[in-house]
């Protein structure tokens, strides 16, 4: 049963992070090497907000707010003029992500900080004492994907959002406003990304550089499943289970590297990720 | 003619060491980023107390004390760059520093080169020898003993030990393993997680099956204490546990978790004596809302400045050789007692046996007199 | 005839180079003090580094992460061996070859993981990143044994003092850049721009992209070892830090900050940058790595190419003088018995659209079969399916009596294939000559220290050369020509291949009459007197109509004539389809 939940609560975590990449990798095309600077950047809002004295769960609302605006004007600054030049747009984002970090540090020094758990305690379920901010996250893992689910299927900005990840040379033919897609798609990648550090940082310790250990991870799951927020969903579950089962019974070191090197194997085997039958 | 021109030479070479009227310069390399950067602040502000007393009174052989501080990472690699640009290009006379064990281990080539002393002040594994090295803080035979009596004592027979995966963390609990051996216990389980990693879930739920009577963690000093404490408190862990590796400072942050926590330490807030009492409110005015709490790795930093002070003053010379000779002779009566690193460059420490309370503060129920730190380093006088 | 200027002179430069180098890092360490020289040896070894980066990602395309993992691998493998082994000189040598052998298995096995047939350049980054993060772990996962988080320390070292691994350091980079130096301005050296610019031309050229690739990142990461080992000894100290990806990343900045494709770039910049850092890291470590940050992400968008590269934009130094031509014996080639092409039932289908239908064809050497039919009836499939054996294509495509199936593009070509395609696919990064030269790669291995001053082609190929006036323009950059003369020049490459069979796709597309006139002569040349087979594939029914002594037409995927100009120009079925009323 620990383990059971072990691995739902790994998997609902590690869907949670590769989220707004996801999106931004579906619709842009590239990878926002960023997103673990704007995790760190979501989970200093964790930290803002017990500063200000405000309730925990307001980090999360604000969190998204953050993401959102810095991510519109990385979008405009930095990813428009490297379009047609995806290798260099890794790099940019890169650095991008050097320099949140470096200004993360500026105003919030480099030593470690700790986030309030947003709900303390364990639960107990199925016969065992499980920690209940784990069992949150399988329950915010799920309301998250079935947001996103619905705002990709039923809304106009999915609709054209899912033309763009079709065929973007057609859409722009169509009469798309395919900018203003990739805009409002990379804005809201970022914004869940802020979400995502919140509901990390009771789980672990900010510090500006926490969000680089994520980034891999997380995109390695994002090539996957390419622009399916489905497979991601399988992905995170196969591979997190992979991760729980590999720390338990050889290394947890090991387990570590289970997401990167199956997710690579992956797509060695087919390489343009499974979400396409 | 020729001798003359060897005279010359002989001043060229001579004059800058008698010329030294400047500061004497001490390096502080410590983790002001990573792990440590918990307590890396309040080992800062020791040391800055020590160095601004020292002054007022008239500093060290009418010269002043002056302070630069390295961030080393709380790392190897970043120890390197530290202990470099401290010993090469910033000339310090002396290291005094409180640093991880990985730091620690990473600098000390450069120390043997640059023969530069280097007064360790924090507590570790033991056994690290170095002519340069001394360290005035506990290793695990003045302050492991204590913790698992007081676990059999109240029936522990079963044991499960958690800590960081480097020399520290294996040290610890590999000697922690040897007494609860020694003395009759077992060890169901040892697992460890790099200094840096942050999810401990994997080990929490071994700890879970297991089923052991006390918990003993040896993690990192800092961040790695709480992440792990906190995840086991959100677990429901709540079995007695042990933690060979924390400090009051750190025990505050953790908040709630942090209740219930044995420690064993040379230092706690609440001694009482005049030498601490004095300390105490020093370090209150000189600092003010500012102060980090003083704890068991920041206060053998202030013992360690004066220490050196005596050494200095006794050498008559912040020159190495004499300084590391004078060392072990000289002895400073601080907030922890009287210190004096003559047990092969350690100390024999009055330790005290501590659990933490609700509000955060340490309450003691034992105290040992001048514990004797064993046979550290046998090859060193 | 004696050569005009022997190939040495190009080599003056570099040699020069490694001498004034190897006297300023012997000179030097008296004039530094402790600090600087401890720095600048770290500094030195990874500017090395950053050539071999360059070297990856600046000539051949392929952005690394990887080489910092190499590097810590080798630098571990020296470490493990003292500390746990011992530091006899026998053992030193055991050591050294560890650091070098490994990282070479592991950067062939990445290699292989990361190229293969069909692979993206994202893939082969992901893998370049994924590799460092297995590293590392691998690292910490050996808990005491490879000192985990601890690193290993205070291993006994080289018996050199500061001084002499300074000295070491700067030889090492004198001599990592001067090979590289030599090595990119060989023959084939310009193999690595090829790669780059147009793996697929290479492919078709029978040349093999993902082959250079994985050797030269096997090469590169055993370099990258030799640089460990140095780095091992000269700092005493081996930690995780040393083999992790964000390590990788900052070659990466230096070599992008630099200039890519310029060798010197990276390296001083890995020297300035690291240096710096070291001095400021105390004063002002947060302002700096952010004015680093955000000079890289500037750098990329505004200024790809970088400070040096920028510098020789600006420079504009006198150009090479162009290579004479030589014009080479055609090998007199045995005409075997039976057709050169034989094509029997090809059927090719894309999911429920089927694009060829039982295709049989066969061609003999000295024809010149066009290939017309409307849009969308499957020439360019016809074609595609003719010269790349991997085609999931159904039915017996035979080339010389050799069957096709499953051979990569680059094995057809070994079997006298050439195709041109429709977009002129040339190597824009290169000089007309250097384009000429590389066609000649897979017959002639190119020297990898020479840079030849002449070049050899054979009669045809020299032929187009003249007749059409790149002659002239030998020297310049590929990527500065007309269409017109773009397409001529694809004409020449495929024909300094030697090819049996030529596959043109409309070869006179965007062509001035003069141009497709001279074009057409040449062909028909070809087939007559050279004993080659022309299939082309064109939509000018005039051009095909004079030159054509065949005509093959085909429509909705099936070959529905085949005969000579006359039965296919006059034929009604012709004019038909042509109008679209032959459907169904």
């Amino acid at each position: 049963m620990l383990l059971a939940l072990d691995i739902l609560s790994t998997a609902a975590i590690l869907f949670l992070v590769a989220l707004g990449l996801l999106a931004i990798f579906g619709v842009l095309k590239i990878i926002n090497f960023a997103h673990g600077a704007w995790l760190t950047v979501g989970a200093y809002c964790a930290v803002l907000a017990a500063r200000l004295g405000l309730n925990p769960w307001a980090a999360v609302p604000l969190a998204f707010v953050v993401g959102l605006t810095l991510g519109g004007l990385a979008e405009i600054l930095i990813i428009r003029p490297l379009y047609r030049r995806p290798l260099d747009a890794i790099l940019a984002t890169w650095g991008l992500g050097i320099v949140v970090g470096q200004l993360i540090t500026l105003v919030f020094g480099r030593d470690v900080q700790f986030a309030p758990a947003l709900l303390p305690g364990a639960w107990r379920i199925g016969g065992v004492e499980y920690s209940a901010y784990r069992l949150f996250a399988i329950f915010a893992a799920l309301l998250a994907g079935a947001l996103y689910a619905l705002m990709f299927e039923t809304t106009r900005l999915g609709l054209l959002a899912r033309a763009v990840i079709m065929n973007e040379t057609l859409a722009r033919a169509l009469g798309i406003d395919t900018a203003r897609v990739r805009l409002f798609t990379f804005m809201l990648g970022t914004g869940l990304a802020g979400v995502a550090g919140v509901l990390l940082s009771p789980l672990t310790s900010v510090d500006p550089n926490m969000g680089v250990a994520w980034l891999i991870g997380a995109f390695m799951l994002a090539m996957v499943a390419d622009a399916s927020y489905v497979a991601l969903g399988l992905a995170s579950l196969a591979f997190g289970a992979v991760q729980v089962l590999v720390s338990a019974y050889v290394s947890p070191v090991l387990g570590g590297v289970a997401v990167a090197v199956l997710a690579a194997l992956a797509l060695r085997l087919r390489p343009r990720g499974f979400a396409r039958g | 003619m020729k001798a003359s021109r060897l005279a010359l030479l002989a001043c060229l070479f001579a004059a800058p060491a008698v010329a030294a009227d400047g500061p004497i310069v001490i390096g502080v390399p410590v983790g002001l980023s990573g792990a440590n950067s918990v307590v890396a602040p309040s080992v800062v502000q020791e040391a800055q107390l020590a160095v601004d007393e020292i002054n007022a009174a008239g500093g060290v052989l009418g010269r002043k004390l002056a302070l630069e501080v390295a961030d080393d990472a709380s790392g190897a690699a970043g120890a390197q760059k530290a202990f470099d640009s401290l010993i090469y290009q910033k000339k310090v006379d002396v290291l005094i520093s409180m640093e991880t064990s990985a730091a620690r281990n990473a600098g000390l080539p450069a120390v043997g080169k640059g023969k530069t002393p280097y007064i360790y002040t924090s507590f570790y594994e033991g056994h690290s020898c170095n002519k340069y090295l001394y360290v005035d803080a506990w290793v695990p035979e003045q302050q492991v003993p204590p913790i698992v009596d007081n676990f059999k004592a109240k029936g522990a027979k079963t044991y499960f030990l958690i800590g960081s995966d480097y020399a520290f963390g294996r040290g610890m609990l590999g000697f922690t393993r040897g007494y609860v051996e020694k003395t009759g216990g077992k060890v169901l389980g040892e697992e460890y997680l790099p200094m840096d990693g942050a999810d401990w879930t994997p080990i929490i739920s071994k700890l879970k099956e297991a089923k052991p009577d006390a918990l003993v963690t040896s993690t990192a000093g800092g961040a790695p204490n709480v992440t792990l404490t906190k995840q086991m408190r959100a677990a429901g862990i709540d079995i007695p546990y042990a933690n060979l590796a924390v400090d009051e400072g750190t025990a505050k942050s953790m908040g709630p978790d942090a209740t219930g926590i044995y420690l064993s330490a040379s230092y706690v807030t609440g001694i009482d004596s005049p030498e601490n009492k004095k300390f105490l409110e020093a370090a209150q005015k000189r600092f003010g809302a500012e102060l980090k709490t003083p704890n068991d790795l920041s206060v053998p930093e202030y013992e360690a400045v004066y220490l050196y002070k005596a050494a200095v003053e006794k050498a008559g010379t912040t020159e190495a050789s004499k300084v590391i000779e004078a060392l072990p002779t000289v002895s400073f009566t601080g907030p922890r007692g009287a210190i004096q690193m003559t047990k092969q460059h350690h100390a024999p420490l009055t330790m005290y046996l501590g659990q933490v309370q609700a509000d955060g503060s340490v309450k003691v129920a034992a105290k040992f007199d001048n514990v004797d730190p064993g046979e550290q380093c046998p090859n060193l006088k | 005839m004696a050569e005009a200027h022997s190939p040495l002179t190009g080599l003056r430069a570099p040699a020069l180079f490694a001498l004034i180098g190897a006297a300023a890092v012997a000179a030097a360490p008296p004039f530094l003090d402790a600090f600087a020289s401890n720095v600048l040896t770290r500094s030195m070894l990874y500017a090395a580094l950053a050539v071999t980066v360059d070297l990856l990602w600046g000539y051949t395309g392929v952005l690394t992460f990887a080489q910092g993992a190499f590097f810590g691998v080798g630098a571990y493998a020296t470490a493990l061996m003292l500390t746990h082994l011992g530091a006899t000189p026998a053992l030193f040598v055991a050591a050294l070859a560890l650091a070098i052998v490994l990282p070479a298995a592991l950067g062939a096995l990445v290699g292989w993981i990361s190229f293969y047939h069909g692979s993206t350049p994202l893939f082969a980054s992901v893998i370049s990143l994924v590799f460092p993060i297995v590293a590392t772990q691998l690292v910490y996962s050996g808990g005491a044994w490879t000192g985990s988080s601890s690193g290993l320390v205070g291993y006994d070292v080289l018996p050199l003092e500061g001084e002499g691994f300074f000295r070491l350091a700067g030889l090492l980079l004198v001599a990592v850049l001067v090979a590289a130096w030599v090595f990119v301005r060989s023959d084939a050296g310009k193999l690595l721009i090829a790669v780059r610019d147009n793996e697929a031309r290479c492919a078709y050229l029978g040349l093999d992209p993902k082959r250079i690739q994985i050797a030269l990142t096997a090469i590169l990461a055993a370099v990258a070892g030799l640089i460990g080992f140095v780095f091992a000894n000269a700092s005493s100290v081996v930690a995780p830090e040393n083999v992790g990806f964000v390590f990788g990343t900052e070659i990466v900045i230096w070599v992008a900050l630099g200039g890519r494709a310029t060798l010197f770039g990276p390296a001083f910049a890995a020297i300035g940058i690291d240096y710096l850092s070291a001095q400021l890291s105390g004063d002002l470590p947060f302002l700096w790595q952010l004015v680093l940050g955000s000079l890289f992400v500037v750098t990329i968008i505004v200024a790809p190419e970088g400070a040096a590269g920028l510098a020789r934009r600006l420079w504009r130094g006198g150009t090479a003088a162009p290579p004479r031509l030589l014009s080479l014996e055609a090998a007199p080639r045995e005409t075997k018995a039976g057709p050169l092409l034989a094509v029997r039932g090809l059927s090719r289908g894309f999911g429920a659209l089927t694009v060829l239908r039982e295709i049989d064809l066969s061609v003999k050497s000295g024809e010149l079969l066009s290939l017309v039919g409307p849009n969308g009836a499957g020439k360019t499939t016809l074609m595609r399916c003719l010269s790349d054996g991997r085609e999931p294509f159904r039915g017996e495509i035979a080339m010389g009596g050799q069957d096709i199936a499953g051979r990569p593009p680059n094995r057809v070509a070994a079997l006298g294939v050439g195709r041109k395609f429709q977009v002129a696919s040339i190597f824009e990064g290169l000089s007309v000559a250097d384009c000429l030269r590389l066609a000649r790669a897979s017959h002639e291995t190119p020297s990898a220290w020479r840079a030849s001053a002449a070049l050899a082609l054979p009669a045809p190929c020299v032929e187009v050369v003249k007749l059409t006036g790149l002659i002239d323009q030998l020297g310049a950059p590929a990527r500065l020509l007309s269409h017109g003369l773009k397409q001529a020049l694809e004409l020449a490459m495929v024909l300094a291949l030697e090819p049996q069979l030529v596959l043109l796709d409309e070869p006179t597309a965007g062509l001035t009459k003069g141009e497709r006139t001279l074009i057409g002569e040449v062909l028909v040349k070809l087939t007559a007197g050279q004993g080659c087979a022309v299939v082309l594939v064109e939509h000018d029914f005039d051009f095909v109509r004079e030159i054509s002594s065949r005509i093959v037409v085909l429509h909705q995927g099936r070959l529905v004539m085949d005969g000579t100009v006359e039965d296919v120009a006059n034929s009604a079925l012709v004019r038909e389809i042509y109008s679209g009323g032959g459907h169904g």
